[in-house]
């Protein structure tokens, strides 16, 4: 009798890999985020392509790649063509993020998954939706009701609600519930008893500090650092938490007045601030309200430079100074870039906001103690001149025919090199050196502690939690006579150690980056140089939870609150989910499911439903008592039809049938007790009942606590001497309570 | 609500038997004249008030809707469709100076120009302190009282559902829909079909309306094209400006103003020997308005959108900023903007003033103009004119009327309809000559569609019934299976806002925020005596009493009608355990009652007398004393064959089967009192059975 609705994993569950879900309702296919990683992997799409023809809409959630990241190469690649719902700031956001991508992509690397043309048609079918909007769906969705409501999290930022016939499934991943500077706390609360609730289990783990300490000691960090004289950088998200940690340090520069530059540096940095000034409807309340009575866009940034190339910044005078750069994993875009230039110098800071994703340079530098010396590979998009050019042009043809073959061939070279690099870099053999981190002392020999992280082996890094898909980095390059190959690695490390350190410092002053960006518009032939080299660790390196998601205890409070009649758990490492399943299991509701990739689960709720009319005649004898938002009385009818051939309900012929009666309230007996104290009856506490004048107790027994889909039945256990109190206590207790 | 004048109720054809519940719309402003838009509306208990707006041609109390037709604390919610003063101005005195205690909504942008343009009027309006509706510090409250609604987004207040709709008209007009109960309203306020350089087309609602209330501003004219209505607007100025005269643009601060400067400062642009004569938009709110217009493009068309990537349009390049008369240099040619539209005071009519005995001056009203205001007395060309310091002056300069005020025209109006073909219109906000032309033309338009057009006058209500069907959805173990025709369904009904749901109640918890309780009670009593001398008294009273094995509850137990367990807790009390509700209460406030009477009795009574009588000793003592009262009853009563009994009255007469209690007789009443009285009194004679509740 129900909706039927099943949910299929593509992607992202039991780990931190992107999201992507399939939610089928009565045979409509819904994809609710389409969600890449930083390594645009397409082994993470397999089981998207396998379904992505038969989708007949995409909801995305959030404006970042983990959520929206394989939009663009779905719709080419994938056979997506379903048209695409979000709201203003996710289609928007998520526009510029994924140009980001591909600009910091396409600089050092020949990045083909998808091009800028791809990214446009696919955000073209996306169609914006408001807060509470209730969009119906038509053709092969008819009855459908699909409605975004606020997330936290990200500006724009979703919990999607989609209705039919009454039920409700609602998918909530990344919300958060705290109100913060930029946005408000999510309306998740306010749904209660959804028949299927989707969910993640990321922050199942974690606590948080509160946000006045965390932002204060955010703060102290940043400003220690300064005073210090080093350089603060954030490798921050393209759209997304980026805002949030401006608007902080916005207003804390202006309440001290301080004068450090800070920069925010993205290949879309101006046009993201542009649109976000005029999302000040999706943002808090009080972003909103100094608008209205001041008319000052909380995003006319006094005190931080928009930047949208690196030379700009390389021509600010030297001098401490904070910069958010984007990609916050640091694989690729400008915070690898200045991090590889920065690392060196123990004056620095690098503060990641988030934890990294899975197996990305930022999550090797957020172990702990954090790793000594990373390999990096940087690359440089540079234009091809005299005879380069002219072979270049002779033999493109030949080149795109062999290009395939060798990428295919160099794929498995650099799984090889990756897999490697990655595993010194996680080795826990770090550890053991007797060597303290780098960010507290600098002091230290670094070739004693390079050795260590040389050697080789497969150990699983420390930090994976989780089975991870062999990652490829696309940086191997090529040109005309083959893959280009860095003589420095296939020296002894030992001896050219220094010299590669120093080499970063040669490198980043070449003064080619403006040029570069140039390039990639226009279609002069380029090429793409890259070489390895190892990055001594020496700044400080600090972790701080800006991610703006609930944490462990309040998504357990919100899930119990929400209480819906099945759940289903995505996207966390598989510790953290199979946590929240036991908790949930317990204190939430009997149906929780976590399913695996590709295991198709059914959720259709076992409801029972059907509809009648309420005849007017009934209606007129129907007394209502209120209590809260209901109202709430007890129906005799009998069953008839109407003209049109619905059911209705009539009033009973005979007289009604007895039925128990209902106590239909809640009472906590801590308000009881006040009443009973303003009814002048002497009332007090002891051992667990509650004592009503001299005689009476009240107890109540198997305490309504959660269990097993919300609460049970309270039971109240009144007893007494016969005398004249026991009856007006029991007036009042009935009082409370309406009977039916 | 009283309502003036003949009252006007129409009925919807099905809901001619049964009345329905009444709908009632009555205009406090707006009806049958244009100005202090404020529509009452009031459905199944809930009430709702579209706009709060103020006459632009009087001032203070005068120029409020009548407010005094209706309680302002009985409104649930206040709904804001722009920031017009005639839309909006009585809002911050409805707010403050009234028992209103609903909630407000508008939109973001409307929100946050009223603020603006609200503090303007205060200090604008030339009107002494007694007059004054609402100081500076009122609009400040005010704002916090408004809460904002995004288009499109559903909100729900006490079972109101509403959402809106783009109007066009001016940036962030809103066009409300609201859904009481199934019967959905559509108030427009002002609106406008056509796109023009910064402002969407109103959208057309995908629901129809079961009412639409309508603006008729401009009845049965229709506009210009709009580039021809632009041309005439840049010609005038344009040869004006050429003859070295002046040109005054009378213009509302904000909202069409902004179109206007967009169409100038584009016609400047192309026209490079225009550059030497300046444009002045003279209004204080000219640069505060600015980040407004910035911030919500969002709310404009794509056009507007497309330019703002790359540069401000509202960033003019040809129109300089005044602040007041005293900073304006009259040397030569100019073209100043100026509020308010109607020339009523300020900067426009010191202008005015300065400039309208010249011929070579021109004055374009760009917008509506309201009856009563000065504009409105220029357009017909009088010879001379009232000048603000009570003087006379001849009228020599030329008055251009080229309207872009974004209200729909009769061409829009009429296609508007169409598509939605409400069932019901109600007509406001418009003159009453061209409402009535309108709506001859309308019912002439929807002759054969069975529509019904109102256009009530102001305080005069619209009654209307709708017969809104109820739906209820029977969910879980209630509806296991679905009934069939003459079945029985019993259960809760839970209404939530206008939702109705049935449920067992043992679902309740699971599918609605209330939870069920059960109340045990245990009391006990004072009693001395046999416990058994209890249960026989029970027995008297109540057909079921049973005894409960003692290794259950250790002490003599039995338990009462199947509800109320009696033990015998000790020598000196007894005690009483039950669950609570209506009829076991009853049961054992009597078992409380019968052992206080056996305490008191005590010393007289001999247990073993009364003790035990046969089933044939209580049976014929019963028929004894059914025989009896039948007799004191009805006099005559014999006995028959086969242990009938024979009645007979006034010649009637009855015969009464003792068994099975039928009743024979030729006489209907006689039969039906015998079986009456047959029946009470078995039922006082005999226990109460177990199965009676």
């Amino acid at each position: 009798m129900g909706t039927s609705v099943q949910v299929t994993p593509l992607c992202g569950v039991y780990n931190e890999n992107p999201l992507s879900y399939l939610v089928s309702i009565d045979g409509f296919n819904f994809l609710v985020d389409c969600g890449w990683n930083d390594h645009f992997d397409p082994s993470f799409l397999q089981p998207l392509a396998r379904v992505a023809s038969t989708i007949d809409a995409v909801l995305l959630s959030h404006p970042d790649t983990l959520h929206l990241g394989a939009l663009p190469y779905a719709m080419k690649q994938l056979g997506l063509s379903a048209p695409v719902y979000s709201t203003e700031p996710v289609y928007r956001l998520g526009l510029l993020t994924m140009y980001d991508q591909y600009l910091s992509r396409k600089q050092v690397s020949e990045f083909d998954l998808f091009t800028l043309d791809d990214i446009d048609s696919a955000f073209q079918n996306v169609t914006r939706l408001t807060y509470s909007q209730n969009y119906h769906l038509f053709g092969k969705g008819e009855g459908i009701v699909i409605a975004p409501h606020v997330a936290g999290h990200l500006l724009g930022g979703t919990v999607w609600k989609i209705t039919k016939d009454g039920e409700d499934v609602i998918y909530a991943v990344d919300f958060n519930h705290r109100k913060e500077r930029l946005l408000n706390g999510t309306v998740l609360e306010s749904f209660v008893r959804p028949a299927v609730l989707i969910t993640d289990a990321y922050n199942a783990l974690n606590n948080q500090p509160s946000r006045r300490q965390r932002d204060q000691e955010f703060l102290d960090v940043i400003l220690k650092t300064l005073r210090g004289d080093g350089n603060v950088l954030l490798p921050v998200d393209t759209a997304g938490r980026v805002l949030e940690l401006m608007l902080i340090l916005e207003q804390y520069w202006t309440q001290h007045h301080l004068n450090y530059p800070i920069f925010f540096l993205t290949y879309v940095a101006s046009s993201t601030i542009d649109y976000v000034k005029s999302f000040l409807e999706w943002m808090s309340d009080s972003i909103a309200k100094s608008f209205e009575h001041t008319r000052d866009n909380a995003f006319l940034l006094k005190h931080v430079t928009l930047l949208i190339s690196k030379s700009e910044l390389e021509k600010v005078p030297d001098g401490p100074k904070i910069v958010l750069a984007s990609m916050a994993s640091l694989e690729a875009g400008f915070s690898h870039d200045i991090f590889v230039e920065w690392a060196t110098d123990a004056k620095n800071l690098v503060l990641f906001s988030e934890r990294g994703q899975f197996a990305t340079l930022a999550r090797m530098l957020q172990a702990d103690p954090p790793p000594k010396a990373v390999k990096v590979t940087m690359s440089k998009r540079v234009p091809l001149v005299g005879e380069e050019l002219a072979a270049y042009e002779e033999e493109q043809e030949r080149i795109k025919k062999e290009e395939a073959l060798k990428a295919s061939l160099s794929k498995e070279e650099e799984m090889k090199a990756s897999r490697g690099s990655d595993n010194k870099l996680g080795d826990p053999m770090v550890i053991d050196t007797t060597t303290p981190p780098a960010s507290s002392d600098v002091a230290v020999p670094h070739v004693g502690g390079l050795r260590d992280i040389l050697i080789d082996g497969f150990v699983p890094p420390s930090t994976s939690v989780a089975p991870m898909f062999p990652f490829y980095e696309n940086s191997s390059e090529w040109d005309d006579f083959g893959e280009v190959i860095n003589p420095e690695d296939y020296v002894i490390k030992d001896e050219d150690m220094d010299q590669a350190t120093m080499q970063v410092g040669d490198d980043l002053n070449g003064k080619l980056d403006e040029g570069a960006a140039s390039l990639i518009f226009d279609t002069t032939p380029s090429k793409v140089i890259s070489n390895e080299l190892t990055v001594q660790v020496k700044c400080m390196l600090v972790y701080m939870d800006f991610e703006g998601r609930s944490d462990g205890r309040s998504i357990k409070s919100i899930l119990s609150h929400v209480a819906p009649l099945k759940l289903v758990l995505v996207h966390g490492s598989a510790e953290a989910t199979e946590h929240l399943k036991q908790h949930c299991l317990k204190h939430v509701c009997p149906h929780v499911y976590a399913p695996q990739i590709g295991e198709t689960i059914d959720v259709t709720s076992d409801l029972c439903a059907y509809k009648v009319q309420l005849s007017e005649k009934l209606m007129s004898n129907v007394l209502f008592k209120k209590l809260g938002d209901y109202e709430v009385a007890w129906v005799d009818a009998e069953v008839g039809k109407t003209e049109s051939g619905s059911l209705s309900l009539l009033p009973l012929s005979t007289p009604p049938p007895s039925h128990d009666t209902v106590f239909v309230g809640d009472i906590k007996m801590a308000d009881f007790k006040q009443f009973l104290a303003s009814k002048g009856i002497q009332v007090e506490f002891s051992g667990g009942a509650l004592r009503c004048g001299e005689y009476v107790t009240l107890r109540k027994v198997g305490d309504a606590s959660q269990k097993g889909g919300g609460a049970i039945i309270q039971q109240i256990v009144m007893e007494g001497p016969l005398c004249d109190e026991y009856y007006k206590i029991r007036e009042y207790l009935y009082s409370q309570y309406y009977l039916l | 609500m009283a309502s003036t004048g003949p009252s006007q109720s129409l009925k919807r054809p099905d809901s001619s038997l049964t009345r329905g519940d009444q709908l009632i719309i009555t205009p406090l402003g707006a009806g049958n004249e244009v100005g202090r838009s404020c529509v009452y509306m009031s459905y199944k208990g809930k009430t709702i008030l579209f706009d709060c707006g103020i006459h632009p041609a009087y001032s203070g109390m005068a120029a409020l809707p009548y407010f005094d037709e209706i309680d302002p604390s009985t409104i649930d919610v206040l709904l804001v469709t722009h920031f017009h003063l005639d839309h909006a101005a009585s809002l911050p005195y409805f707010l403050e100076k009234t028992t209103f205690k609903g909630r407000v909504f508008m939109t973001h942008a409307t929100k946050a120009i009223y603020k603006l343009l609200l503090s303007d009027y205060v200090k604008v309006s030339k009107v002494s302190v007694e007059d004054m509706l609402y100081d500076e510090q009122d609009i400040l409250r005010s704002m916090d009282k408004i809460e904002v609604i995004d288009f499109h987004q559903t909100l729900e207040v006490n079972g109101i559902r509403f959402w809106c709709y783009t109007a066009g008209h001016v940036l962030g007009a809103a066009m409300f829909m609201v859904d009481i109960a199934g019967v959905r309203v559509l108030y427009t306020g002002d609106y406008s079909r056509e796109e023009d350089r910064h402002l969407r087309a109103a959208e057309i609602p995908q629901f129809c309306p079961d009412i639409c209330i309508i603006e008729s501003t401009y009845g049965v004219q229709l506009h210009q094209p709009r580039h021809v209505r632009e041309k005439r607007f840049t010609d005038v100025i344009h040869s004006t400006i050429s003859q070295g005269g002046r040109v005054l643009i009378p213009a509302y601060a904000l909202g069409r103003a902004q179109e206007l400067l967009l169409i100038l400062d584009e016609y400047w642009s192309n026209h490079p020997e225009l550059h030497n004569f300046p444009i002045y938009y003279a209004s204080p709110l000219a640069k505060r308005c600015m980040a407004v217009y910035q911030t919500y493009i969002n709310s404009m068309n794509e056009r507007i959108r497309n330019q703002f990537a790359n540069s401000n349009p509202f960033d003019f390049k040809h129109i300089s900023p005044l602040k007041s008369i005293e900073n304006f240099n009259d040397v030569g040619p100019s073209v100043v903007m100026a509020s308010p539209g109607g020339l009523q005071s300020g900067l426009s009519r010191q202008l005015f003033d300065m400039w309208c005995s010249d011929k070579k001056n021109a004055c374009v009203l760009p917008g509506y103009v309201v009856g009563g205001t000065l504009a409105k007395t220029i357009i017909n060309e009088p010879k001379e004119v009232t000048l603000m310091n009570g003087l006379t002056a001849p009228l020599n300069m030329q008055v251009h009327y080229i309207s872009f005020s974004a209200h729909a025209d009769f061409a829009q109006t009429s296609t508007f309809l169409k598509e939605l073909m409400p069932p019901n219109i109600i007509l406001v906000h418009g003159e009453a000559n061209e409402m009535g032309r309108l709506k001859q033309k309308l019912i002439t338009q929807f002759a054969d569609c069975n529509t019904k057009i109102i256009s009530p006058k102001n305080c005069q209500s619209v009654e209307m019934y709708f017969n809104s069907e109820k739906m209820a959805k029977t969910i879980g173990r209630l509806a296991e299976k679905t009934p069939e025709v003459g079945e029985t369904v019993s259960g809760l009904l839970v209404k939530k806002g206008f939702t109705y749901q049935i449920m067992a109640p043992d679902d309740l918890h699971v599918f609605s925020q209330l939870s069920t309780a059960n109340v045990t009670q245990r009391i006990t009593i004072p009693y001395t005596g046999a416990f058994g001398v209890i249960k026989h008294r029970l027995k008297q009273i109540y057909e079921s009493v049973e005894s409960l094995p003692d290794e259950e509850s250790e002490v003599p137990a039995f338990q009462v009608h199947e509800r109320v367990t009696v033990k015998h807790e000790s020598e000196k009390h007894i005690s009483l355990h039950w669950t609570s509700d209506p009829i076991s209460d009853m049961v054992s406030d009597s078992i409380v009652a019968l052992v206080l009477n056996i305490s008191l009795e005590i010393p007289r009574v001999v247990v073993e007398s009364e003790a035990i009588k046969t089933e044939e000793e209580n049976g014929k003592k019963a028929e004894k004393v059914i025989h009896a009262l039948l007799v004191s009853l009805f006099g005559d009563v014999k006995l028959g064959g086969n242990g009938n009994l024979v009645i007979s009255v006034d010649g009637n007469v009855a015969h009464l089967d003792k068994q099975s209690g039928n009743v024979e007789s030729e006489n209907e009443g006689l039969k039906e009192r015998v079986r009456v009285a047959f029946q009470r009194i078995q039922n006082a004679v005999k226990p109460i059975p177990a199965s009676v509740s």
